[in-house]
């Protein structure tokens, strides 16, 4: 069967990861960079969700890491918008498209 | 012998993942981060998700699916709108021997910055 000190090994590790990237989101220098950052650190948490949910022997953890997935998909898309063109969405009846 | 594909697949998940994140830390401006973020780490984080798939039920296993296709679609498109909004604030190359290629074609540049309204 599973070894299941492996699994608890990969979550403590993955816990470690994580402060390492909400610190890589502190020091980073840009606001791009920051970014990055972010999104990387919801790849870890998603990784660290899959391995709870297998550990567990129970599907819901995983309920939170596709809706994860999918806000934070949303969400760096939106600031990067802000970002490059100072407001997330086009505008068309001003600038026509691009 | 399925625990074990799964602690292999885990382990070497785990190093991916970590390959990635030292990348994030380590990598000096934003063009090359996105390296790290957008393969090492979704990498990383598919193939944790495929072990946690290994002798689950259905439920985590129609799950892990989705959440990968899910990562796999949308992961390149985030990477490539940071990359884009990067480029159009002019954030600098510190890669040593970088060039901007579309910055010295002609018409291929990025557009001027508009002022915030």
């Amino acid at each position: 069967m599973r070894n299941d000190l492996v699994f608890f090994a990969g979550i403590a590790w993955l816990a470690v990861l994580l402060a390492v990237t909400i610190a890589a989101i502190g020091r980073a220098r840009t606001s791009a960079e920051r970014l990055v950052a972010l999104d990387t650190a919801v790849l870890v948490l998603i990784g660290l969700l899959g391995l709870v949910a297998a550990e567990s022997r129970r599907p819901y953890a995983l309920d939170a890491a596709m809706v994860l997935a999918l806000l934070s998909f949303v969400a760096t898309l939106a600031a990067a918008r802000y970002l490059g063109d100072r407001r997330p969405f086009d505008q068309p009846d001003e600038d026509g498209p691009r | 012998m399925s625990g074990l594909v799964a602690d292999v697949l885990v382990v070497v998940g785990l190093a991916t993942m970590t390959l990635g994140v030292y990348g994030i830390v380590r990598f000096p401006d934003v063009y090359t981060q996105l390296h790290a973020s957008g393969k090492a780490a979704f990498l990383g984080v598919s193939l944790l998700l495929a072990a946690a798939a290994i002798g689950g039920g259905a439920a985590i296993v129609s799950r892990v699916i989705l959440a990968v296709v899910l990562l796999a679609l949308t992961t390149p498109v985030a990477a490539h709108a940071i990359a884009q909004a990067a480029h159009h604030r002019r954030e600098p190359m510190r890669t040593p021997g970088a060039v901007d290629e579309s910055a010295t074609t002609p018409g291929a540049g990025a557009p001027p910055v508009k002022p915030p309204r």
